[in-house]
């Protein structure tokens, strides 16, 4: 009774964790409890009224439990003599204390994500999206369950579940606790289509989320994608049905054309900006700009043309000195000996520019002036330069939406641009040759040498040599692949699925590192095969390779150089079965 | 012509016609163009003059001193050679605005002393080797520019002895031989580009060679000169002779060029407030460049000039004849046109309504007459705010508010009833007679303004009240502090406080009255004065204040136009069947096939996670777009062009994770 006594009054002091002792309390002196817990919610008090009720077999199974906790029994198995609750017990709940009950009954993190497994597993559910919802909440349960977890998974848990039948039975009813039930956090919705409507950077984090990036493993077969002559073929019979609106686009720069002269007479740098294809409206502008220069001084009346370079900085292999021997076509005489090295040749032209003042600025047109090839590191602060100078006008076209961080703010200034949206939805067609940009993308550039047949026909024209060490790269190739398959394959017991989804994962892990053949293993296989007999000849077999384009070479992480042949593995299979029918013979 | 690299442009043989038709509709279109712009170079002509004398104003002592630093440097005597000439020229961190800089004093120093001048940047200097090479390049491309087969010459120019390398210093002095220059001054434009290391090789090589070569040497510092110091190791800081010059740094400039052009009394086109500060602001946070500040000023009289068609009164000397009739009707739709007409009929005068919408002779009198009225108000502001200014300042007020914010405020009509004006005020009305002695001569200081106060009188007043003050202590308003005192008295065990004015002698009574008298005149003064210019007649003629070209012209947003085109085409295109049915605000909702294949692409992609599965997104793209069975090849071209489109665009990159996947590089709006 003492015991009791100074429980009692702990209970008292601290309303927060009466359960245990609740119980027990409540035998002694039930009107007392009532009094000292008046803070407590009612749905708890109702449930220690249950106990109450069951108080005779209380005690017992207390005991039981304890023999059966001894005996290594789990809880589950006396769950399930529970199953045959009669339903008359159920009755006897108060129907507001039915979802407090089943909430407690919940309470242990342990027990509640054993369930879901089950769940899981009999339902079949379980897309990854649910794995990951579930994940969440568990934890979030688990965090926010801490505080009175010590006793739940101690005295709590084991309490109720042997103790009453009651409080058992609608935990079964419930089999994954009915929704709405009110009781702690509502569950998360879980769908099927990613929230809506996030901000941009919460729209990140969802999308990078760790394990958010589960995808098909679906491939696109090679007839799908279409090579050049079937795309040209295609997009020649191809009609855009926003023609129209294109045009009106179009139109509506075009009346731009004279503030935009009047901008660059007055010495500043127009650069134009936005969606599609900006080269038609360069080409109009310039044909603008030149009706404009023949109107003025020192064209008109005369057979003298005005000069307007034009570069076309999207083509491949477009340097600085195309751009500068171009500018300086249009101002000094054609026999003109010229600097060789570049920066010289942009001080020789600036120099001559200031020392003989052109009578008009020198239009420059530049379209892309973001491209890949005019981005290296002179080439900018060159450009910035040469169109700082006030006897160069400078228009140009940026495709890429982050072009400014091109330049510093010293560039930037020196650019002295003027920015225009001047987006046409136009095609890119001079810009991008879409199927090799394709190609590229997925990682089948091989298709560049024109399949396996172009593979054919250029080692047919190469020697034996070559043709035996292609065999031994290609197949040792497709050896690497069958083994990461089969490293892959161990952990992966999903039987039913086909073979080329299998692979898949476990190229996701693999592959990374070890795609190709290392250099050096290359080296002494085929030195043991007597296809060469030093590094040097190697080599050379190697850069012809190189130069057709079907062969790929790289540094991995470790700095160790692996080369590959850029076709998938059937195809290499296929190869490797071309190139041996044709050894042969 | 579109695969070609580069080429000069010629124009397609086509008829002929249609330039000439063109020509004409741009004539009809445009009328007056040509004028206008005349307007416009003359008046930014005005304006380019002031700007420029500013310029050279606020750096004239800086390089003044620094040229004088060169100069006497030449006469040492270099038989012994005891360390280098430096000047640390500390610039500030607006990088952008060194280049100019550097130049104009490559210029002066040019002009002025018989000295080379070579400038030098990170760029062109990787190592010593380059670096040697450059200086030796600009050194021989400087005596004879003319000379064709000079740069052949460089290397293998020595006459008498062995080859010279192309970086050996011998060139230079071969070359300082024939050149007879003073001094060569060798400017390093961005020391802190420059690897520490280099530097410090610089300093000992022309060290070595000072004996032979007058070196002076110039660092041009964005930090300080003491990090500048420290990053300087060995005998190097040993063999330099310092002296620190500091640059006026660029904020303080801009500030000059805002009071010079934009807040000057005597513009005929002012820039309106909202346009001020978003060039202010442009300036303090993101370029800090003098260079940005007047192309942005420029550009705002361009856009007033070549757009607005009553911008033809802003004209001198102008003539009724001169003006087509357009030019009236257009000025009869201006907001404050017709804001003035209403006035005019509340006001009861009809009949002059009637004549102002009638005959453009008498319009054309009113305009005149209203936009040179227009001009005294604005330029009445702009001294006003200029007063402001210099009471401030004599009142040695603790809070710096410099000129531009107070025109800011005074042009957007906020300055009337502003705690800055209430407060300016009361700090006049406490001023003791020393002060208000300064501030009288420093208002007198604004010479050539239209001031409507008396200075003079109030001097004198103010003289006499002083001359007879035989002690040191200046003269005190009853509104001072000082002449305010507390007083506790304890009374029945609780404390009063009670403020007492200290009796105040006759002269200081005479004073107050004389401050009192003239707080008042300065309070009608600015009433006045500040006016809100917007409600002006004609503001559209006088001020341009329109953000709309010049934000986007300056501070572009391509990724977000790119974004947009590509998420809401039918916010550019406008066609039928793009746009969303109930025409809503979140246009980008609706996803149809009949938008552009990259946008319908550019969706997909936005939805899904960082890698993407190509094959998946041909699945769903073609559900969406595919029309009929047969077409797929169809669709498909216009999905590889889609999906090329996005490479191009920098929005995917091909992924190595898995096959036929490609990762997401960008993500919408952030």
């Amino acid at each position: 009774m003492v015991s009791v006594k100074r429980k009692q009054n702990d209970d008292d002091l601290e309303a927060t964790t009466p359960r245990k002792l609740r119980i027990r309390t409540q035998q002694e002196e039930e009107v007392t409890e009532r009094g000292a817990l008046g803070a407590e919610t009612p749905s708890k008090r109702k449930r220690g009224q249950e106990s109450v009720e069951n108080r005779t077999p209380r005690s017992i199974l207390k005991r039981t439990s304890n023999i059966n906790g001894a005996n290594g029994t789990t809880p589950k198995s006396q769950r399930k003599l529970l199953f045959t609750t009669p339903s008359k017990d159920r009755s006897d709940e108060t129907p507001n204390g039915t979802p407090t009950i089943v909430r407690n009954a919940d309470r242990s993190a342990r027990r509640k994500s054993n369930r879901r497994l089950i769940e899981r597993t009999i339902h079949g559910e379980g897309s990854d999206e649910d794995v990951l919802d579930e994940e969440d909440t568990l934890a979030q349960q688990i965090l926010s369950d801490e505080e009175d977890e010590d006793e739940q998974d101690t005295a709590e848990s084991r309490d109720r579940d042997e103790r009453s039948p009651v409080p058992e039975t609608p935990s079964k009813r419930g089999r994954g606790r009915p929704k709405g039930s009110g009781a702690g956090r509502p569950r998360k919705q879980r769908s099927p289509t990613p929230p809506q409507d996030l901000p941009p950077h919460e729209q990140y984090f969802w999308q990078n989320r760790p394990g958010g990036t589960k995808t098909s493993n679906n491939t696109l077969s090679s007839q799908t994608v279409l090579n050049h002559d079937e795309y040209f073929e295609v997009m020649q019979s191809y009609k855009d049905h926003h023609e129209p609106e294109q045009e009106f686009l179009l139109e509506l720069h075009s009346r731009a054309y004279d503030q935009w002269i009047f901008e660059v007479e007055e010495g500043f740098n127009i650069c134009l900006y936005g969606y599609g294809s900006k080269r038609p409206i360069t080409e109009k502008f310039t044909a603008r700009l030149y009706e404009h220069m023949l109107d003025q001084a020192p064209y008109k009346g005369s057979k003298k043309t005005p000069k307007i370079a034009v570069i076309n900085g999207y083509t491949p292999g477009t340097t600085m000195k195309d751009i500068l021997t171009t500018v300086a076509s249009t101002v000094l005489p054609s026999h003109t000996k010229m600097p060789n090295q570049l920066s010289s040749l942009l001080a020789y032209l600036l120099n001559h520019l200031t020392e003989n003042r052109p009578p008009h600025p020198i239009p420059l047109i530049i379209n892309s002036i973001d491209s890949p090839f005019l981005r290296k590191a002179p080439t900018p602060s060159m450009l910035a330069s040469l169109a700082a100078h006030p006897s160069v006008n400078l228009v140009c076209t940026a495709d890429t939406p982050n072009f400014p961080l091109l330049w510093d703010v010293g560039q930037r200034t020196q650019f002295k641009f003027l920015f225009h949206d001047a987006t046409t939805f136009a095609p890119y067609t001079a810009e991008i040759d879409v199927v090799e940009t394709v190609n590229e993308l997925l990682g089948r550039s091989g298709r560049r040498v024109g399949g396996r047949d172009g593979v054919g026909f250029v080692l047919r024209s190469l020697p034996e040599n070559a043709r035996s060490l292609f065999r031994l790269l290609v197949a040792e190739q497709i050896g690497l692949l069958y083994m990461d398959d089969i490293d892959g394959g161990d952990g992966n017991d999903v039987t039913i699925t086909p073979r080329s989804k299998k692979k898949a994962p476990a190229k996701s892990t693999t592959s990374e590192s070890t795609q190709g053949v290392e250099y050096r293993v290359l080296y002494h296989k085929a030195v043991e095969q007597f296809v060469c007999s030093s590094e040097m000849g190697f080599r050379t077999l190697l850069k012809e390779f190189h130069d057709h384009q079907m062969v790929e070479s790289r540094r991995d992480t470790m700095g160790t150089e692996r080369l590959w042949v850029p076709f998938r593995l059937e195809e290499l299979e296929v190869l490797l079965e071309d190139l041996a029918a044709a050894e042969a013979f | 012509m579109e695969y070609e690299r580069c080429y000069i442009y010629t124009p397609p043989e086509t008829d002929e016609r249609a330039p000439k038709r063109r020509r004409i509709n741009k004539a009809n279109s445009q009328a007056q163009l040509q004028e206008r712009i005349q307007i416009y170079r003359e008046t930014w002509f005005h304006q380019q003059e002031r700007i420029q004398a500013t310029l050279e104003e606020a750096d004239r002592v800086t390089l003044e001193k620094i040229i004088n630093f060169v100069s006497a440097s030449a006469q040492t005597d270099y038989a012994e050679p005891v360390s280098i000439p430096t000047g640390l020229v500390i610039a500030g961190p607006s990088i952008a605005s060194h280049g100019p800089f550097f130049e104009r004093l490559g210029r002066k120093i040019k002009d002025e002393t018989n000295s080379a001048y070579f400038l030098l940047n990170s760029g062109d200097s990787s190592n010593l080797k380059t670096f040697l090479k450059n200086l030796i390049k600009k050194a021989m491309s400087r005596v004879d520019a003319d000379d064709e087969d000079d740069l052949g010459r460089i290397g293998s120019s020595s006459r008498n002895g062995p080859k010279l390398l192309d970086f050996d210093l011998g060139h230079l002095q071969e070359w300082h031989a024939r050149s007879r220059a003073d001094r060569i001054v060798v400017a390093i434009q961005d020391s802190e580009a420059f690897d520490a290391n280099l530097l410090v090789e610089i300093i000992e090589l022309f060290y070595s060679w000072l004996d032979r070569l007058p070196f002076v040497l110039l660092f041009g510092i964005a930090t300080s000169a003491e990090s500048f110091e420290d990053r300087l190791t060995g005998k190097a800081p040993r063999y330099l002779q310092g002296q620190k010059f500091n640059v006026t740094q660029s904020d303080e400039i801009i500030e000059k060029l805002f009071s010079a052009t934009i807040a000057s009394t005597d513009v005929s086109l002012r820039i309106g407030p909202n346009l001020s500060r978003r060039i202010l602001e442009r300036q303090k946070d993101h370029v800090q460049n003098v260079q940005d500040f007047s192309d942005s000023l420029k550009y705002a009289y361009m856009s007033h000039f070549y757009a607005n068609y009553p911008s033809l009164f802003l004209k001198q000397d102008i003539t009724f004849k001169d003006l087509p009739p357009d030019v009236f009707e257009a000025t009869r739709n201006l907001p404050s046109f017709r804001r003035r007409v209403e006035d005019m009929l509340d006001s009861g005068r009809a009949q002059e309504v009637r004549k102002l919408l009638d005959s453009d002779q008498y319009l054309f009198e009113n305009i005149v007459e209203h936009v040179q009225s227009g001009q005294e108000v604005l330029s009445a502001l702009s001294t006003a705010g200029m007063v402001i200014v210099r009471v401030r300042q004599a009142l040695q007020m603790s809070a710096q508010v410099p000129l531009s914010s107070i025109w800011i405020r005074a042009a957007s009509g906020e300055m009337m009833g502003s705690p800055l004006l209430r407060e300016t005020m009361l700090s006049i009305k406490k001023a003791p007679s020393d002060r208000l002695a300064q501030l009288l001569s420093s208002l007198e200081d604004l010479e050539g303004i239209d001031f409507p106060v008396d200075l003079k009188a109030y001097r004198k007043d103010l003289d006499e009240l002083n001359k007879d003050n035989t002690t040191s202590t200046p003269l005190r308003s009853q509104h001072d502090v000082r002449n305010d005192n507390l007083r506790t008295t304890v009374v029945a065990q609780k404390v009063l406080l009670s403020k007492h004015k200290a009796a105040l002698s006759e002269r200081d009574k005479a004073y107050s009255e004389l401050v009192g008298h003239f707080h008042d005149e300065l309070d009608t003064y600015f009433t006045t004065a500040f006016i809100d210019p917007r409600a002006l007649f004609l503001s559209e003629i006088l001020m341009y204040d329109l953000k709309s070209p010049h934000t986007e012209v300056f501070q572009p947003k391509p990724r977000f136009a790119i974004e947009r085109a590509l998420a809401s085409p039918h916010d550019y295109l406008g066609c039928d069947c793009c746009g969303d049915a109930d025409g809503g605000r979140d246009a980008d909702a609706a996803l149809s096939a009949t938008q552009p294949a990259t946008a319908i692409i550019y969706r997909l992609y936005l939805e899904s996670g960082s890698l993407i599965n190509v094959s998946d997104l041909w699945s769903a793209f073609n559900a969406l777009a595919g029309e009929e069975e047969d077409a797929e090849s169809k669709t498909m071209a216009l999905f590889q062009r889609a999906i090329a489109e996005l490479k191009y665009l920098g929005l995917l990159k091909p992924s190595k994770k898995k096959i036929d996947h490609a990762a997401k590089v960008m993500w919408k709006g952030l």
